[in-house]
Protein backbone atom coordinates (compact mmCIF):
# COMPACT_ATOMS: atom_id res chain seq x y z
CA UNK A 1 0.00 0.00 0.00
CA UNK A 2 1.71 3.19 -1.29
CA UNK A 3 -0.92 5.76 -0.23
CA UNK A 4 -3.94 5.12 1.53
CA UNK A 5 -5.73 6.09 -1.54
CA UNK A 6 -3.93 3.42 -3.94
CA UNK A 7 -7.37 1.54 -3.65
CA UNK A 8 -9.51 4.27 -4.48
CA UNK A 9 -7.34 5.39 -7.55
CA UNK A 10 -7.19 1.56 -8.52
CA UNK A 11 -11.43 1.39 -8.47
CA UNK A 12 -11.87 4.79 -10.37
CA UNK A 13 -9.00 3.82 -12.80
CA UNK A 14 -9.82 0.48 -13.92
CA UNK A 15 -13.40 1.34 -14.56
CA UNK A 16 -11.79 3.43 -17.99
CA UNK A 17 -12.95 6.65 -16.09
CA UNK A 18 -9.92 9.39 -15.85
CA UNK A 19 -8.61 11.09 -12.38
CA UNK A 20 -9.33 14.79 -13.68
CA UNK A 21 -7.79 17.86 -12.53
CA UNK A 22 -10.90 19.99 -12.74
CA UNK A 23 -13.75 17.51 -11.73
CA UNK A 24 -16.50 18.59 -9.35
CA UNK A 25 -16.13 15.54 -7.13
CA UNK A 26 -13.98 16.26 -4.19
CA UNK A 27 -12.50 12.88 -4.14
CA UNK A 28 -11.75 13.14 -7.33
CA UNK A 29 -10.24 16.11 -6.71
CA UNK A 30 -8.18 14.71 -3.80
CA UNK A 31 -6.87 11.79 -6.14
CA UNK A 32 -5.74 14.10 -8.21
CA UNK A 33 -3.81 15.91 -5.95
CA UNK A 34 -2.11 12.46 -4.96
CA UNK A 35 -1.34 11.40 -8.33
CA UNK A 36 -0.15 14.98 -8.86
CA UNK A 37 3.25 14.18 -6.68
CA UNK A 38 5.54 12.82 -9.09
CA UNK A 39 7.21 10.52 -6.78
CA UNK A 40 4.10 9.19 -5.82
CA UNK A 41 3.20 8.58 -9.81
CA UNK A 42 6.32 7.12 -10.25
CA UNK A 43 5.76 4.51 -7.26
CA UNK A 44 2.23 4.20 -8.38
CA UNK A 45 3.31 3.40 -11.48
CA UNK A 46 5.46 0.67 -10.69
CA UNK A 47 2.91 -0.88 -8.78
CA UNK A 48 0.08 -0.77 -11.00
CA UNK A 49 2.29 -2.37 -13.40
CA UNK A 50 2.83 -5.77 -11.66
CA UNK A 51 -0.59 -6.26 -12.10
CA UNK A 52 -1.07 -5.04 -15.87
CA UNK A 53 -2.23 -1.30 -15.20
CA UNK A 54 -0.36 1.14 -17.04
CA UNK A 55 -1.04 4.80 -15.39
CA UNK A 56 -0.57 7.13 -17.51
CA UNK A 57 -0.70 11.06 -17.60
CA UNK A 58 -2.58 13.11 -20.09
CA UNK A 59 -2.87 16.77 -19.85
CA UNK A 60 -4.19 17.54 -16.19
CA UNK A 61 -6.15 13.89 -16.36
CA UNK A 62 -4.51 10.22 -15.33
CA UNK A 63 -5.86 7.02 -16.72
CA UNK A 64 -4.75 3.69 -17.46
CA UNK A 65 -3.97 1.81 -20.15
CA UNK A 66 -3.28 -1.82 -20.79
CA UNK A 67 -0.66 -4.13 -22.06
CA UNK A 68 -0.72 -4.96 -25.48
CA UNK A 69 -2.08 -8.18 -25.59
CA UNK A 70 -4.75 -7.71 -23.32
CA UNK A 71 -7.02 -5.21 -25.06
CA UNK A 72 -7.16 -6.01 -28.63
CA UNK A 73 -10.67 -5.65 -29.72
CA UNK A 74 -10.26 -3.22 -32.54
CA UNK A 75 -13.99 -3.61 -33.73
CA UNK A 76 -14.96 -2.44 -30.06
CA UNK A 77 -12.47 0.57 -30.14
CA UNK A 78 -13.94 1.41 -34.08
CA UNK A 79 -17.18 1.47 -32.20
CA UNK A 80 -16.63 3.83 -29.42
CA UNK A 81 -14.72 5.96 -31.69
CA UNK A 82 -17.30 6.65 -33.94
CA UNK A 83 -19.71 7.17 -31.28
CA UNK A 84 -17.70 9.45 -29.70
CA UNK A 85 -17.10 11.50 -33.08
CA UNK A 86 -20.48 11.97 -33.62
CA UNK A 87 -21.40 13.35 -29.91
CA UNK A 88 -18.32 15.67 -30.30
CA UNK A 89 -19.43 17.00 -33.95
CA UNK A 90 -23.15 17.54 -32.10
CA UNK A 91 -21.40 19.31 -29.29
CA UNK A 92 -19.34 21.04 -31.60
CA UNK A 93 -22.45 22.16 -33.61
CA UNK A 94 -24.19 23.29 -30.51
CA UNK A 95 -21.49 25.89 -29.12
CA UNK A 96 -18.25 25.87 -31.06
CA UNK A 97 -16.76 26.97 -27.83
CA UNK A 98 -17.25 23.46 -26.06
CA UNK A 99 -14.24 22.37 -24.87
CA UNK A 100 -12.33 22.12 -21.18
CA UNK A 101 -14.17 23.79 -18.71
CA UNK A 102 -17.32 24.92 -20.66
CA UNK A 103 -20.48 24.46 -18.62
CA UNK A 104 -23.95 23.76 -20.20
CA UNK A 105 -27.62 22.30 -19.09
CA UNK A 106 -29.90 20.05 -21.31
CA UNK A 107 -32.46 22.44 -21.71
CA UNK A 108 -29.88 25.14 -23.49
CA UNK A 109 -29.16 22.63 -26.01
CA UNK A 110 -32.89 21.85 -25.89
CA UNK A 111 -33.79 25.18 -26.50
CA UNK A 112 -31.14 26.06 -29.34
CA UNK A 113 -32.95 23.02 -31.13
CA UNK A 114 -35.36 25.59 -32.11
CA UNK A 115 -32.55 28.30 -33.91
CA UNK A 116 -30.72 25.42 -34.96
CA UNK A 117 -31.80 23.15 -38.02
CA UNK A 118 -28.03 21.70 -38.30
CA UNK A 119 -28.28 20.83 -34.66
CA UNK A 120 -31.60 19.03 -35.03
CA UNK A 121 -30.69 17.15 -38.09
CA UNK A 122 -27.60 15.89 -36.10
CA UNK A 123 -29.84 15.19 -33.12
CA UNK A 124 -32.11 13.19 -35.44
CA UNK A 125 -29.23 11.38 -36.79
CA UNK A 126 -28.03 10.14 -33.66
CA UNK A 127 -30.57 7.44 -33.70
CA UNK A 128 -28.63 5.07 -31.71
CA UNK A 129 -28.93 6.49 -28.61
CA UNK A 130 -31.97 7.05 -26.92
CA UNK A 131 -34.40 6.76 -29.81
CA UNK A 132 -36.73 5.05 -27.89
CA UNK A 133 -37.45 8.67 -26.34
CA UNK A 134 -39.87 10.87 -27.74
CA UNK A 135 -39.03 13.74 -27.00
CA UNK A 136 -35.74 16.32 -28.11
CA UNK A 137 -35.10 17.09 -24.22
CA UNK A 138 -34.84 13.18 -23.55
CA UNK A 139 -32.66 12.55 -26.02
CA UNK A 140 -29.99 15.15 -25.07
CA UNK A 141 -30.22 14.03 -21.82
CA UNK A 142 -29.02 10.71 -23.23
CA UNK A 143 -26.40 12.00 -25.15
CA UNK A 144 -25.28 13.45 -22.22
CA UNK A 145 -25.30 10.68 -20.08
CA UNK A 146 -23.23 8.65 -22.83
CA UNK A 147 -20.44 11.28 -22.41
CA UNK A 148 -20.99 11.46 -18.41
CA UNK A 149 -20.42 7.48 -18.45
CA UNK A 150 -17.44 7.62 -20.75
CA UNK A 151 -16.21 10.62 -18.00
CA UNK A 152 -15.41 13.50 -20.34
CA UNK A 153 -17.91 15.89 -18.36
CA UNK A 154 -19.49 15.89 -14.79
CA UNK A 155 -22.77 16.85 -13.33
CA UNK A 156 -21.60 19.69 -11.45
CA UNK A 157 -25.09 21.58 -10.12
CA UNK A 158 -27.95 18.99 -9.69
CA UNK A 159 -30.29 21.60 -9.32
CA UNK A 160 -29.76 23.69 -12.09
CA UNK A 161 -28.56 20.53 -14.12
CA UNK A 162 -25.12 22.13 -15.14
CA UNK A 163 -23.03 19.95 -16.59
CA UNK A 164 -18.95 20.44 -16.79
CA UNK A 165 -16.05 19.69 -19.50
CA UNK A 166 -13.20 17.97 -18.14
CA UNK A 167 -9.71 18.10 -18.48
CA UNK A 168 -10.14 14.26 -19.89
CA UNK A 169 -12.06 16.05 -22.86
CA UNK A 170 -7.86 16.82 -24.11
CA UNK A 171 -7.54 12.85 -24.27
CA UNK A 172 -11.07 12.95 -26.99
CA UNK A 173 -8.73 16.04 -28.45
CA UNK A 174 -5.65 14.38 -28.67
CA UNK A 175 -7.30 11.29 -30.45
CA UNK A 176 -8.71 13.44 -33.26
CA UNK A 177 -5.87 15.28 -33.86
CA UNK A 178 -3.78 12.02 -34.21
CA UNK A 179 -6.04 10.96 -37.14
CA UNK A 180 -4.34 11.48 -40.28
CA UNK A 181 -6.87 12.62 -43.33
CA UNK A 182 -4.21 12.45 -46.63
CA UNK A 183 -4.15 15.64 -48.36
CA UNK A 184 -6.09 14.43 -51.59
CA UNK A 185 -8.61 12.72 -49.35
CA UNK A 186 -9.06 16.30 -47.38
CA UNK A 187 -9.53 17.95 -50.39
CA UNK A 188 -11.99 16.29 -51.55
CA UNK A 189 -14.62 16.80 -48.48
CA UNK A 190 -17.19 19.81 -49.53
CA UNK A 191 -16.92 22.99 -48.03
CA UNK B 1 -33.26 72.88 -39.77
CA UNK B 2 -33.57 73.61 -35.81
CA UNK B 3 -30.79 73.39 -34.11
CA UNK B 4 -29.83 74.92 -30.23
CA UNK B 5 -28.90 78.37 -29.47
CA UNK B 6 -26.94 78.09 -27.25
CA UNK B 7 -25.44 75.61 -24.49
CA UNK B 8 -27.94 76.75 -22.26
CA UNK B 9 -30.52 75.70 -24.28
CA UNK B 10 -28.76 72.44 -25.10
CA UNK B 11 -28.50 71.44 -21.64
CA UNK B 12 -32.21 71.91 -20.52
CA UNK B 13 -33.49 70.05 -23.55
CA UNK B 14 -30.73 67.28 -22.54
CA UNK B 15 -32.22 67.54 -18.85
CA UNK B 16 -35.68 67.44 -19.37
CA UNK B 17 -35.33 63.95 -21.68
CA UNK B 18 -32.82 62.68 -19.61
CA UNK B 19 -35.12 59.55 -18.65
CA UNK B 20 -35.80 58.94 -22.49
CA UNK B 21 -32.29 59.71 -23.42
CA UNK B 22 -30.51 57.58 -21.24
CA UNK B 23 -33.07 54.38 -22.05
CA UNK B 24 -32.71 54.94 -25.06
CA UNK B 25 -29.04 55.11 -25.09
CA UNK B 26 -28.58 51.84 -22.87
CA UNK B 27 -30.48 50.00 -25.19
CA UNK B 28 -28.81 51.73 -28.23
CA UNK B 29 -27.43 48.39 -29.27
CA UNK B 30 -30.91 46.26 -30.44
CA UNK B 31 -32.04 49.30 -32.60
CA UNK B 32 -35.62 48.74 -32.05
CA UNK B 33 -36.87 51.43 -29.70
CA UNK B 34 -40.79 51.81 -30.75
CA UNK B 35 -41.87 55.34 -31.08
CA UNK B 36 -44.86 54.02 -29.01
CA UNK B 37 -42.31 53.19 -25.93
CA UNK B 38 -40.63 56.96 -26.51
CA UNK B 39 -44.07 58.37 -25.97
CA UNK B 40 -44.83 56.45 -23.27
CA UNK B 41 -41.61 57.39 -21.42
CA UNK B 42 -42.57 61.41 -22.58
CA UNK B 43 -45.53 61.14 -20.13
CA UNK B 44 -47.61 60.95 -23.89
CA UNK B 45 -46.52 64.24 -24.37
CA UNK B 46 -45.77 63.95 -28.22
CA UNK B 47 -44.81 67.56 -28.88
CA UNK B 48 -41.45 66.62 -27.18
CA UNK B 49 -40.53 63.91 -29.39
CA UNK B 50 -41.24 66.53 -31.88
CA UNK B 51 -39.08 68.65 -30.43
CA UNK B 52 -36.13 66.09 -30.08
CA UNK B 53 -36.52 65.35 -33.40
CA UNK B 54 -36.47 69.02 -34.72
CA UNK B 55 -33.24 69.49 -33.50
CA UNK B 56 -31.94 65.97 -34.29
CA UNK B 57 -31.07 64.61 -31.45
CA UNK B 58 -32.91 61.32 -32.06
CA UNK B 59 -33.75 60.08 -35.36
CA UNK B 60 -37.44 58.18 -36.59
CA UNK B 61 -37.25 55.08 -38.74
CA UNK B 62 -40.41 53.27 -39.89
CA UNK B 63 -41.95 53.78 -36.18
CA UNK B 64 -38.66 53.03 -34.20
CA UNK B 65 -36.52 55.88 -32.85
CA UNK B 66 -32.71 56.23 -32.58
CA UNK B 67 -30.40 58.38 -30.75
CA UNK B 68 -28.81 60.85 -33.52
CA UNK B 69 -25.26 59.56 -34.38
CA UNK B 70 -23.91 62.74 -33.51
CA UNK B 71 -24.89 62.67 -30.16
CA UNK B 72 -24.44 58.88 -29.99
CA UNK B 73 -20.64 59.28 -30.22
CA UNK B 74 -20.55 62.19 -28.43
CA UNK B 75 -22.26 60.46 -25.57
CA UNK B 76 -19.92 57.24 -26.15
CA UNK B 77 -16.91 59.08 -26.17
CA UNK B 78 -17.61 61.31 -22.93
CA UNK B 79 -18.92 58.04 -21.45
CA UNK B 80 -15.98 56.14 -22.72
CA UNK B 81 -17.54 53.29 -24.04
CA UNK B 82 -17.37 53.88 -27.81
CA UNK B 83 -16.60 50.74 -29.78
CA UNK B 84 -15.58 52.24 -32.50
CA UNK B 85 -12.00 53.14 -32.37
CA UNK B 86 -11.38 56.02 -34.36
CA UNK B 87 -8.11 57.07 -34.98
CA UNK B 88 -8.71 60.00 -37.64
CA UNK B 89 -8.62 62.26 -34.63
CA UNK B 90 -5.09 61.66 -33.94
CA UNK B 91 -3.77 61.39 -37.37
CA UNK B 92 -5.79 65.00 -37.54
CA UNK B 93 -4.07 66.21 -34.99
CA UNK B 94 -1.14 65.95 -35.81
CA UNK B 95 -1.37 67.65 -39.57
CA UNK B 96 -3.03 70.60 -37.65
CA UNK B 97 0.30 70.65 -35.01
CA UNK B 98 2.10 70.92 -38.07
CA UNK B 99 0.14 73.89 -39.78
CA UNK B 100 -0.10 75.71 -36.62
CA UNK B 101 4.15 75.17 -36.09
CA UNK B 102 4.27 76.78 -39.36
CA UNK B 103 1.68 79.67 -38.93
CA UNK B 104 3.76 79.92 -35.86
CA UNK B 105 7.02 81.04 -37.85
CA UNK B 106 5.64 82.83 -40.25
CA UNK B 107 3.82 85.08 -37.94
CA UNK B 108 5.51 88.66 -36.54
CA UNK B 109 2.71 89.69 -34.75
CA UNK B 110 2.89 88.40 -30.88
CA UNK B 111 -0.46 88.30 -29.71
CA UNK B 112 -1.09 85.96 -32.79
CA UNK B 113 1.83 84.28 -32.16
CA UNK B 114 0.57 83.13 -28.77
CA UNK B 115 -3.48 82.12 -30.31
CA UNK B 116 -1.12 79.22 -32.36
CA UNK B 117 0.66 78.65 -29.47
CA UNK B 118 -2.04 77.98 -27.90
CA UNK B 119 -4.18 75.68 -29.87
CA UNK B 120 -0.52 73.69 -30.06
CA UNK B 121 -0.96 72.90 -26.40
CA UNK B 122 -4.04 72.27 -26.52
CA UNK B 123 -3.85 69.71 -29.36
CA UNK B 124 -1.05 67.98 -27.46
CA UNK B 125 -3.07 68.03 -24.66
CA UNK B 126 -6.02 66.40 -26.34
CA UNK B 127 -3.69 64.41 -28.36
CA UNK B 128 -2.00 61.94 -25.24
CA UNK B 129 -5.90 61.54 -23.79
CA UNK B 130 -7.05 60.19 -27.14
CA UNK B 131 -4.53 58.00 -27.88
CA UNK B 132 -4.78 56.83 -24.54
CA UNK B 133 -8.84 56.24 -24.92
CA UNK B 134 -7.86 54.68 -27.97
CA UNK B 135 -5.31 52.41 -26.69
CA UNK B 136 -7.92 51.03 -24.03
CA UNK B 137 -10.82 51.09 -26.52
CA UNK B 138 -8.88 48.22 -28.41
CA UNK B 139 -7.91 46.07 -25.53
CA UNK B 140 -12.01 45.97 -24.68
CA UNK B 141 -13.01 45.94 -28.05
CA UNK B 142 -10.76 43.05 -28.35
CA UNK B 143 -11.49 40.88 -24.98
CA UNK B 144 -15.22 41.55 -25.66
CA UNK B 145 -14.86 40.23 -29.28
CA UNK B 146 -13.02 37.08 -28.40
CA UNK B 147 -15.52 36.60 -25.66
CA UNK B 148 -18.78 37.47 -27.20
CA UNK B 149 -18.91 37.41 -30.81
CA UNK B 150 -20.10 33.62 -31.68
CA UNK B 151 -20.14 33.73 -34.98
CA UNK B 152 -16.10 32.32 -35.84
CA UNK B 153 -15.10 33.42 -39.07
CA UNK B 154 -15.76 37.02 -38.03
CA UNK B 155 -14.36 36.77 -34.30
CA UNK B 156 -11.35 36.20 -36.76
CA UNK B 157 -11.61 38.75 -39.18
CA UNK B 158 -12.83 41.25 -36.27
CA UNK B 159 -9.86 40.53 -34.47
CA UNK B 160 -7.76 40.76 -36.90
CA UNK B 161 -8.97 44.15 -37.99
CA UNK B 162 -8.50 44.92 -34.60
CA UNK B 163 -4.71 44.05 -34.66
CA UNK B 164 -4.41 46.36 -37.63
CA UNK B 165 -5.94 49.11 -35.51
CA UNK B 166 -3.01 48.10 -32.74
CA UNK B 167 -0.86 48.88 -35.76
CA UNK B 168 -1.87 52.06 -36.61
CA UNK B 169 -1.97 53.57 -33.13
CA UNK B 170 1.12 52.22 -32.91
CA UNK B 171 2.31 54.14 -35.90
CA UNK B 172 0.64 57.63 -34.68
CA UNK B 173 2.23 56.84 -30.72
CA UNK B 174 5.62 56.63 -33.16
CA UNK B 175 4.81 60.01 -35.48
CA UNK B 176 3.88 61.71 -32.99
CA UNK B 177 7.15 61.10 -30.98
CA UNK B 178 9.14 61.80 -33.88
CA UNK B 179 7.31 65.15 -34.30
CA UNK B 180 8.08 66.48 -30.85
CA UNK B 181 11.86 64.99 -30.94
CA UNK B 182 12.89 64.91 -34.41
CA UNK B 183 10.88 67.07 -36.73
CA UNK B 184 10.28 70.32 -35.31
CA UNK B 185 12.90 70.57 -33.22
CA UNK B 186 13.38 74.40 -33.70
CA UNK B 187 9.94 75.18 -32.45
CA UNK B 188 9.77 73.44 -29.23
CA UNK B 189 13.69 74.69 -28.75
CA UNK B 190 12.62 78.56 -29.66
CA UNK B 191 8.88 78.46 -28.19
CA UNK B 192 10.39 78.47 -24.52
CA UNK B 193 6.78 78.22 -22.73
CA UNK B 194 6.88 77.05 -19.06
CA UNK B 195 3.17 74.98 -19.88
CA UNK B 196 4.07 73.83 -23.47
CA UNK B 197 7.37 71.64 -21.65
CA UNK B 198 5.07 70.52 -18.90
CA UNK B 199 2.29 69.34 -21.20
CA UNK B 200 4.92 67.78 -23.76
CA UNK B 201 6.40 66.23 -21.07
CA UNK B 202 3.27 64.56 -20.05
CA UNK B 203 2.36 63.45 -23.47
CA UNK B 204 5.49 61.71 -24.03
CA UNK B 205 4.57 59.96 -20.56
CA UNK B 206 1.49 58.72 -21.52
CA UNK B 207 2.24 57.78 -24.94
CA UNK B 208 5.17 55.86 -23.56
CA UNK B 209 2.60 54.10 -21.37
CA UNK B 210 0.65 53.72 -24.58
CA UNK B 211 3.59 52.00 -26.09
CA UNK B 212 3.67 49.27 -22.95
CA UNK B 213 0.00 48.71 -23.46
CA UNK B 214 0.05 48.04 -27.02
CA UNK B 215 2.56 45.74 -26.66
CA UNK B 216 0.96 43.22 -24.06
CA UNK B 217 -2.08 43.60 -26.54
CA UNK B 218 -0.18 42.49 -29.46
CA UNK B 219 0.08 39.79 -27.04
CA UNK B 220 -2.99 39.04 -26.03
CA UNK B 221 -4.57 39.29 -29.67
CA UNK B 222 -1.54 36.96 -30.96
CA UNK B 223 -2.66 34.47 -27.97
CA UNK B 224 -6.53 34.95 -29.13
CA UNK B 225 -5.88 34.56 -32.27
CA UNK B 226 -3.93 31.24 -32.10
CA UNK B 227 -6.52 29.67 -29.89
CA UNK B 228 -9.49 30.58 -32.70
CA UNK B 229 -7.04 29.07 -35.08
CA UNK B 230 -6.53 26.02 -32.59
CA UNK B 231 -10.14 25.69 -32.50
CA UNK B 232 -11.33 26.39 -35.85
CA UNK B 233 -8.42 23.87 -37.33
CA UNK B 234 -10.00 21.44 -34.79
CA UNK B 235 -13.42 22.27 -35.87
CA UNK B 236 -12.45 21.73 -39.24
CA UNK B 237 -10.32 18.36 -38.75
CA UNK B 238 -13.84 17.07 -36.76
CA UNK B 239 -16.04 17.73 -39.86
CA UNK B 240 -14.21 15.91 -42.10
CA UNK B 241 -14.00 12.82 -40.10
CA UNK B 242 -17.47 13.01 -39.00
CA UNK B 243 -17.84 13.18 -43.16
CA UNK B 244 -15.76 10.29 -43.99
CA UNK B 245 -17.70 8.70 -41.21
CA UNK B 246 -20.73 9.61 -42.22
CA UNK B 247 -19.89 7.85 -45.76
CA UNK B 248 -18.36 4.94 -44.06
CA UNK B 249 -15.13 5.20 -45.80
CA UNK B 250 -12.88 6.73 -42.23
CA UNK B 251 -11.32 3.40 -42.10
CA UNK B 252 -10.16 2.97 -45.46
CA UNK B 253 -9.57 6.71 -45.78
CA UNK B 254 -7.89 7.66 -42.46
CA UNK B 255 -5.56 5.44 -40.28
CA UNK B 256 -7.38 5.31 -37.60
CA UNK B 257 -7.41 1.73 -37.24
CA UNK B 258 -3.67 1.80 -37.04
CA UNK B 259 -4.18 4.47 -34.55
CA UNK B 260 -6.73 2.60 -32.51
CA UNK B 261 -5.21 -0.31 -32.36
CA UNK B 262 -2.31 1.35 -30.93
CA UNK B 263 -4.71 2.48 -28.24
CA UNK B 264 -5.06 0.23 -25.25
CA UNK B 265 -6.84 2.49 -22.39
CA UNK B 266 -9.01 0.97 -20.35
CA UNK B 267 -11.98 3.32 -21.61
CA UNK B 268 -11.99 1.18 -24.91
CA UNK B 269 -12.61 -2.23 -22.68
CA UNK B 270 -15.37 -3.99 -21.56
CA UNK B 271 -16.62 -3.52 -18.60
CA UNK B 272 -16.93 -7.02 -16.93
CA UNK B 273 -18.37 -7.73 -13.28
CA UNK B 274 -15.72 -9.62 -11.62
CA UNK B 275 -16.97 -13.33 -10.50
CA UNK B 276 -15.03 -13.24 -7.32
CA UNK B 277 -15.80 -16.23 -4.95
CA UNK B 278 -17.15 -15.31 -1.72
CA UNK B 279 -14.40 -16.26 1.18
CA UNK B 280 -16.19 -19.25 3.11
CA UNK B 281 -14.63 -17.60 6.90
CA UNK B 282 -16.53 -14.91 6.16
CA UNK B 283 -19.64 -16.51 5.24
CA UNK B 284 -19.23 -18.66 8.24
CA UNK B 285 -18.07 -16.09 11.23
CA UNK B 286 -20.29 -12.64 9.89
CA UNK B 287 -23.04 -11.42 11.14
CA UNK B 288 -23.90 -9.41 8.62
CA UNK B 289 -23.47 -12.09 5.80
CA UNK B 290 -25.82 -14.21 7.52
CA UNK B 291 -28.55 -11.66 7.62
CA UNK B 292 -27.46 -11.81 3.62
CA UNK B 293 -27.80 -15.04 3.63
CA UNK B 294 -30.90 -15.06 5.35
CA UNK B 295 -32.21 -12.73 3.11
CA UNK B 296 -31.89 -14.21 -0.40
CA UNK B 297 -32.66 -17.48 1.19
CA UNK B 298 -36.19 -16.09 2.41
CA UNK B 299 -36.29 -14.59 -1.33
CA UNK B 300 -35.54 -18.03 -3.38
CA UNK B 301 -37.72 -19.84 -0.67
CA UNK B 302 -40.71 -20.65 -3.27
CA UNK B 303 -40.18 -19.54 -6.48
CA UNK B 304 -43.64 -21.32 -7.42
CA UNK B 305 -46.36 -18.55 -7.67
CA UNK B 306 -49.59 -19.97 -6.77
CA UNK B 307 -52.65 -17.79 -6.84
CA UNK B 308 -54.37 -18.08 -3.81
CA UNK B 309 -57.99 -19.45 -4.28
CA UNK B 310 -60.34 -16.06 -2.93
CA UNK B 311 -63.92 -16.53 -1.54
CA UNK B 312 -66.38 -14.24 -2.38
CA UNK B 313 -67.05 -11.30 -0.43
CA UNK B 314 -69.08 -11.85 2.52
CA UNK B 315 -72.62 -9.41 2.35
CA UNK B 316 -72.95 -6.57 4.25
CA UNK B 317 -76.29 -8.05 5.56
CA UNK B 318 -73.93 -10.27 7.57
CA UNK B 319 -71.50 -7.67 9.26
CA UNK B 320 -74.89 -5.61 10.42
CA UNK B 321 -75.66 -5.81 14.20
CA UNK B 322 -79.19 -7.16 15.03
CA UNK B 323 -80.19 -7.47 18.38
CA UNK B 324 -83.27 -9.29 19.63
CA UNK B 325 -84.20 -8.96 22.98
CA UNK B 326 -86.80 -11.33 25.05
CA UNK B 327 -86.96 -11.59 28.47
CA UNK B 328 -86.96 -15.13 30.17
CA UNK B 329 -88.34 -15.89 33.99
CA UNK B 330 -85.10 -17.35 35.98
CA UNK B 331 -87.27 -19.51 38.33
CA UNK B 332 -83.81 -19.79 41.09
CA UNK B 333 -84.15 -16.09 41.20
CA UNK B 334 -87.42 -15.65 41.92
CA UNK B 335 -86.96 -18.68 44.57
CA UNK B 336 -84.26 -16.15 46.28
CA UNK B 337 -86.33 -13.20 46.67
CA UNK B 338 -89.65 -15.20 47.73
CA UNK B 339 -87.80 -17.12 50.82
CA UNK B 340 -86.75 -13.69 52.15
CA UNK B 341 -90.16 -12.87 52.02
CA UNK B 342 -92.87 -14.10 54.44
CA UNK B 343 -95.82 -14.34 51.88
CA UNK B 344 -97.12 -17.37 50.04
CA UNK B 345 -96.06 -18.62 47.09
CA UNK B 346 -99.22 -17.91 44.80
CA UNK B 347 -99.54 -14.56 46.59
CA UNK B 348 -96.02 -13.99 45.55
CA UNK B 349 -96.17 -14.97 42.03
CA UNK B 350 -99.43 -13.27 41.41
CA UNK B 351 -97.65 -9.66 42.62
CA UNK B 352 -94.12 -10.62 40.81
CA UNK B 353 -92.94 -7.90 38.61
CA UNK B 354 -91.67 -9.96 35.93
CA UNK B 355 -90.16 -6.73 33.77
CA UNK B 356 -92.50 -7.61 31.08
CA UNK B 357 -95.84 -8.56 31.02
CA UNK B 358 -97.07 -12.23 32.68
CA UNK B 359 -100.82 -13.29 32.14
CA UNK B 360 -102.73 -14.86 34.93
CA UNK B 361 -102.47 -18.06 33.63
CA UNK B 362 -98.78 -17.70 33.26
CA UNK B 363 -98.41 -16.91 37.01
CA UNK B 364 -100.19 -20.18 37.93
CA UNK B 365 -97.69 -21.67 35.76
CA UNK B 366 -95.07 -20.56 37.47
CA UNK B 367 -96.59 -21.66 40.69
CA UNK B 368 -97.06 -24.87 39.46
CA UNK B 369 -93.05 -25.10 38.33
CA UNK B 370 -91.72 -23.68 41.58
CA UNK B 371 -93.76 -25.83 43.80
CA UNK B 372 -92.45 -28.77 42.44
CA UNK B 373 -89.43 -28.26 40.96
CA UNK B 374 -88.63 -26.54 45.08
CA UNK B 375 -90.83 -29.28 46.73
CA UNK B 376 -88.20 -29.46 49.65
CA UNK B 377 -87.39 -26.10 49.80
CA UNK B 378 -90.81 -25.02 50.63
CA UNK B 379 -93.48 -25.80 53.45
CA UNK B 380 -96.86 -26.65 52.50
CA UNK B 381 -99.70 -25.46 54.52
CA UNK B 382 -102.79 -28.27 54.55
CA UNK B 383 -104.85 -25.32 54.06
CA UNK B 384 -105.72 -24.05 50.96
CA UNK B 385 -107.68 -20.81 49.32
CA UNK B 386 -109.22 -20.09 46.17
CA UNK B 387 -108.77 -17.11 43.64
CA UNK B 388 -110.03 -16.47 40.30
CA UNK B 389 -111.54 -19.86 40.51
CA UNK B 390 -108.26 -21.46 41.08
CA UNK B 391 -107.74 -23.41 44.58
CA UNK B 392 -104.77 -22.90 45.27
CA UNK B 393 -102.08 -24.95 48.68
CA UNK B 394 -100.92 -22.05 50.87
CA UNK B 395 -96.64 -22.37 50.37
CA UNK B 396 -94.18 -20.80 52.53
CA UNK B 397 -90.39 -20.21 52.83
CA UNK B 398 -89.14 -23.09 55.12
Amino acid sequence: MITKYTSDIFEVLRKGQFICYNSPKDNIQTLYKILENEDTFEELYEYFYKINYILEEGDEYFYFSRSKEKNNDLERKLEKAFGWIDILDFFKTYDSSFDVGFRFTPSEIDSQLKNNADLKTKLENLKKIGSDKKNYLDRIKKIIEKLERDNYISLENEISETYKVLTSFNYLKDLINTINIPEEIANEIPE
Amino acid sequence: MKTFNNIKELLSTLNREEKLLSEMFTKRKSLNYKLSYAIEMVDSNEDRINLLLQLSVIRENGGFLEIDDQFLEFFEQILDVNEEINLSYINENIKSIKENINYYFNENNENKKYTYLKFIKKTFRKMGIITLRSVVDVRRNIENTFKNESNYKNKQLKLEHLDEKRAIVKDLITQTLALINNEELTFFKTATDEELNRIIKELKYSLSECTHNLIEIEKQIIDYLNQIKHQGKFIEKLRKLKYLKDQFRIESETDLKQILSQKNQVIFQKRVSEPINLSIDYLRDDEIAFSIIKKVAKRNLDKLNYTPLIAENISDEYLENSIEKEVMINLEEIRNKFVATSDNLFNFIINYDFSKKVSFNERVTIFCQMASQFEFEFSFEDESQTENGIEYALVYPK
